[in-house]
């Protein structure tokens, strides 16, 4: 699934273990999130959307 | 296993793991002496012959609380796909194996090595499937 992860962690200069540790996940699960490898499930999702004030939607995206 | 840093549900994992392994050697040595030297007979035999295997059944409880306590789901599932690998490379194995002992020459093999094998499978399992998730 292609989402937005790295760009929202760069506008808040965070490296993937400052988001892991926010997450309370390791940094390998950020990075294959970030890289599509791995698909989080519905909490981490909605977690991961609290996190950067904003919707499921606008993070990830199931087409193309 | 595939271990990442400062995760507590592993760490209680190694613990517990190490607590079965020293009891199964705590109990592995009495018991062979008490075959040696004393032959026991009847229920007792089974008893005791029985008892090196519970930590073993320990270990496998372990591994579920593992599994049920890892909070990471992506290193949970990676463990997972691991186990699975595991299971079925020494289901493959001793299948092969089963049916040669009945149809050739290959040597008998014990039982209580399908555990330790499991293991070793569960090894080359967790390299793969973490080379394949770098």
């Amino acid at each position: 699934m292609k989402n937005r992860l790295r760009v929202l962690r760069a506008e808040r200069e965070w490296s993937q273990a400052d988001l892991a540790q926010r997450l309370e996940v390791s940094r390998q699960s950020v990075n294959a999130i970030e890289t599509g490898k791995f698909d989080p499930s519905l909490p981490l999702a909605f977690k991961l959307a609290r996190l950067f004030e904003t919707s499921i939607e606008a993070i990830f995206s199931d087409e193309g | 296993m595939i271990c990442s840093t400062n995760n507590p549900a592993q760490r209680r994992f190694f613990y517990r793991f190490a607590v079965a392994m020293l009891l199964y050697a705590a109990l592995l040595v009495p018991t062979i002496l008490a075959f040696v030297h004393y032959r026991p007979a009847g229920l007792m035999a089974y008893a005791l012959a029985v008892l090196p295997a519970l930590p073993i059944l320990g270990m496998l409880i372990v591994i579920g609380l593992y599994l049920a306590e890892e909070k990471d789901e992506f290193i949970r599932n990676l463990q997972i796909q691991s186990l699975l690998g595991g299971i079925g490379l020494t289901l493959a194995l001793v299948s092969v194996w089963g049916f040669m002992e009945n149809f050739t020459r290959v040597p008998r093999l014990d039982l209580f090595l399908v555990y330790p094998i499991f293991w070793g499978f569960v090894g080359i399992s967790a390299f793969v499937v973490w080379m394949r998730n770098r």
